[in-house]
């Protein structure tokens, strides 16, 4: 008789779903031991933070506002991981919606009513033109998407805070390196949160199902996981390729525009508050599922709360960026050790 | 022990290479069993054998890639184990692959230099250019220092690679398949240096299927059939109609496969799909496949015969629509679908039986039931306009795995985790649903147990007897004999030949496998009877 490990093709749902929960676990408990390490009191201020953020309604509208970005910003990676592209350019996306949303908000007179459906538009056209030229790039010269989608939030990061801060500023003058607060806002939906929160799950659910219940998604699914097999089966890889990617910028691109229309009001440098790369951390934890998206972007909302209570608390916010990134490694390494089972059994005959 | 072929050595002297009972497992394949082989000082070793006969598996055993499950490695008369390929260069043992493993944007100095521990730790380009010039010039093999590998031909790539492993000091040379990327001219070069190699007391182990430079250039000759040693003979008492029949093998046992059942239906006087004169290149813009013309009958089977990668991957993509001719013309049952692409072949009634099924006839990620549609899921009752039904997705997978008799125990699991053999019955009979008209199956077997394999052939029969147009791509000559009406060998990106199955000669399909034109006019043998 001989224990040894043995790798299962893949892990079962239930097996996987345990070792997420054990890896989140482990990584709390690890961040938790490296703040008692540096003096602090990990288990006060674990009952600070959970007090804080579900002991009120305040709390969790804070919760709400964060997880409607996030939800997004999830989605737009998740959608473009379903014809294997990565999209690293959420967060330059991100700017480019909320760039065009507020130039139209600052620059076209008319009704709210019929302004938020057209920054709406403005936003998800801005999305989808940031991640044209990466697109086009993949498409037809193969062009690493995962560099140029990068890349190009630097730019959109920077054209922001040139727009913000130069011919864009407030010319009331109230505030400092942003524009004017636009006349137009998006109503509440319960207590502080925005209607982009229902709106975000809707997208989440619409896209889940336009994956598994048409002929396009599941063309979708067969490009993006063997694009030699879609080959073989005569679908057009390049364009399903095309047009997903457009609709992961687009969805990034509504990430913006609600996020300034909805709870800024007004464009400024930084507003994206890395919700672009976040999203990748969400999509990962929900495993390129849409409707996962929406349960990693609940986990992450809580973390990114915690954060800010935290700092209240006096610790250092890059702590909080310690405490995401050990979550991931932790979740990729559960994910790992979820492929293997114990067997114990007579050695292996030669 | 007398060793005719090889030049007098002093008595005592131990062979430079010695394996005794080599055996390799891989899971559900022997690929060696039993191998011994013996290579001398002075000697060009052929060894010769079809594709999957073992030959690079027992030459990865001897440079140290895998590690034998049985068996001994004796060199210069000291029995060793090598660990990885470091340790074979280390003892003498070098080999130049088939694709070079050279970094293209270096120059020739540097990637003699690479890796190479008697490299200085510090030198300029320019010792280095100097160094490999002194190299080259010694070892008798020219090359040009500072050149970039991206500016050489093929044949100069070969050089560098060669020069590489003999600057390692090695005095066992393996070349695999080393003339198929040659020009004549640049091959009768690398046989010259490969003599004047010998002719210093080393040997040269060279891998081939080609029986007439095998016979030109080695001194002996061990073929390998089925993961063993058949025989090792020196050069001069061989024919290349002996080997032929050594490589492909004596007992070729006549089934009745051929043979219609009572219900069956006729060979069609049509043919389904007809090739004319046509041409493809691949992406660099080399002949993948000239000239080819060929007619294929509802209700037969025709055989494609052949050394692996002499074009029939490119004939079965062309015949599904996945690869578009460069020039010829292509009809499909009348119809000119010299532009159709891989969906219209497949809604025109053209099954296809991939040679790679993990690579390009499945998603290997995705479940068994995504899989089981990929044919149907754009009519109903899988879709409907636009939608599509997971649920009539699962009932054709079910339908599709009752009919393979494959049990899966999860229509959701990713189909990776079926076996091989369940994965191809499973594309099998998932192909045949659409195979109206045509059948196109590359090395059905490949990979298959012997039960397996009948299953799959009594598919095929099944499809025969209803009408259906067949060609079955394989390395197995045994296979293609008992199964299809004719045989058409390829080489190089030709057809050489069609034979008829029924009394067919397997010396001269041999003969022909090796790049021999068939005795018959070939356009003649083309048409359908």
């Amino acid at each position: 008789m001989a224990i040894r490990l043995q790798r299962l093709p893949s892990a079962s749902p239930a097996i996987a779903l345990a070792a997420r929960a054990i890896a989140i676990l482990l990584a709390l408990v690890t961040a938790g031991l490296l703040l008692a390490a540096s003096g602090a009191q990990p288990l006060k201020l674990a009952q600070q933070v959970l007090k804080s953020t579900f002991g009120s309604g305040f709390g969790l509208e804070d919760v709400g506002l964060l997880v409607t970005p996030l939800i997004l910003t999830g989605l737009s990676v998740a959608v473009a991981l379903r014809i294997g592209a990565w999209n690293i350019g959420a967060e330059g996306q991100f700017y480019a919606g909320a760039f065009a949303a507020t130039g139209v908000a600052l620059f076209i007179p008319g009704p709210t009513i019929v302004m938020l459906p057209l920054m709406f538009v403005a936003g998800a056209l801005g999305g989808l033109l940031w991640i044209l030229i990466p697109t086009l790039a993949r498409a037809y010269a193969d062009v690493s998407e995962l560099i140029t989608t990068l890349l190009l939030n630097f730019v959109a990061t920077l054209l922001v805070y040139y727009v913000a801060t130069g011919p864009w500023l407030d010319p009331g003058g109230h505030a400092l390196g942003t524009t004017a607060r636009l006349k137009h806002d998006i109503p509440e939906f319960i207590g502080m949160v925005h209607w982009g929160f229902p709106i975000a799950i809707l997208l989440a659910v619409i896209t889940a199902a336009a994956f598994s219940f048409t002929r396009w998604g599941y063309e979708v699914r067969i490009a993006g996981s063997n694009p030699q097999a879609a080959k073989y089966a005569g679908m057009p890889f390049r364009r399903h390729l095309i047009v997903v990617m457009l609709l992961s910028g687009a969805i990034a691109g509504i990430a913006g525009m609600l996020e300034v229309a909805g709870t800024v009001h007004r464009l400024q440098g930084g507003i994206s508050n890395n919700f672009g790369y976040l999203g990748i951390m969400v999509a990962v934890l929900a495993r390129g599922s849409c409707i996962g998206v929406i349960a990693g972007a609940a986990l992450m909302a809580v973390i990114l709360n915690s954060g800010i209570i935290l700092q209240t608390q006096g610790i250092n916010t890059s702590t909080v960026l310690a405490i995401t990134g050990l979550i991931l490694f932790f979740t990729a390494v559960g994910d790992e050790l979820a492929h293997f089972r114990i067997v114990s059994s007579k050695p292996a005959e030669a | 022990m007398a060793m005719p072929g090889v030049t007098e050595r002093p008595p005592g002297t131990p062979p430079l290479v010695q394996l005794r009972g080599i055996a390799k497992y891989f899971p559900g394949v022997v690929a060696n069993q039993d191998v011994d082989l013996e290579v001398w000082p002075g000697e060009i070793h052929a060894l010769l054998g079809e594709n999957g006969a073992g030959k690079s598996t027992l030459m990865n055993v001897l440079t140290g890639i895998y590690q034998p499950d049985a068996g001994e490695i004796v060199i210069d008369g000291y029995l060793k184990s090598f660990a990885s390929p470091v340790e074979a260069i280390a003892a003498g043992i070098g080999m130049v692959h088939q694709h070079f493993k050279l970094v293209r944007a270096f120059t020739v100095a540097e990637n003699i230099h690479l890796g190479w521990s008697e490299t200085p730790r510090r030198i300029s380009a320019q010792e280095l250019e100097a160094r490999t010039a002194q190299l080259s010039a010694s070892l008798n093999l020219a090359v040009r220092p500072g050149a970039r590998i991206d500016e050489l031909s093929t044949g100069e790539q070969q050089r560098v690679e060669i020069l590489r492993v003999l600057a390692r000091k090695a005095r066992v040379l393996i070349l695999d398949e080393p003339t198929a990327v040659l020009t004549p001219s640049e091959a009768r070069e690398l046989f010259k240096a490969l003599k004047e190699f010998v002719a210093r007391g080393n040997a040269v182990i060279f891998i081939s299927h080609k029986l007439d430079e095998v016979l030109e250039i080695s001194d002996r000759i061990t073929v390998l059939r089925g993961g063993r040693k058949v025989a090792t003979e020196p050069t001069g008492a061989c024919s290349e109609k002996m080997l032929a029949k050594l490589m492909v093998g004596h007992e070729i046992v006549l089934d009745d496969l051929r043979a219609r059942g009572p219900n069956a239906v006729a060979k069609a006087n049509e043919p389904v799909v007809s090739l004319r004169e046509v041409t493809a290149r691949d992406s660099t813009g080399h002949v993948v496949l000239n000239k080819v013309s060929l007619d294929i009958a509802g209700g037969e089977i025709l055989g494609i015969a052949g050394v692996a990668g002499n074009g029939q991957k490119e004939l079965s993509e062309l015949l599904t629509g996945m690869r578009a001719a460069s020039s010829g013309q292509i009809t499909l049952g009348g119809r000119d679908v010299s532009t159709a692409d891989a969906a219209d072949f497949s809604d025109f009634g053209v099954g296809h039986i991939p040679e790679d099924r993990l690579r390009s006839g499945l998603a290997p990620a995705l479940s068994v039931t995504d899989n089981a549609v990929i044919r149907e899921y754009d009519r109903a009752p899988v879709s409907l306009g636009p939608w599509y039904r997971p649920r009539a997705a699962a009932a054709l997978a079910r339908k599709i795995a009752e009919a393979a008799a494959v049990m899966v125990p999860n229509y959701s699991m990713p189909i990776r985790n079926l076996s091989g053999g369940n994965q191809q019955r499973f594309v099998a009979r998932r192909e045949m649903r659409i195979a109206t008209k045509l059948l196109v199956a590359a090395y059905p077997s490949r990979g298959l147990d012997v039960g397996a394999i009948n299953t799959m052939m009594r598919y095929f029969v099944e499809l025969r007897d209803a009408g259906v147009g067949i060609v079955v791509i394989s390395e197995e000559l045994e296979e293609l004999l008992n199964l299809s009406d004719r045989i058409a060998v390829m080489f190089h990106g030709e057809i050489m030949g069609i034979v008829d199955s029924a009394g067919a000669d397997i010396e001269q399909i041999g003969l022909m496998m090796g790049g021999q034109r068939a005795a018959i006019p070939v356009r003649a043998a083309a048409m359908v009877h």
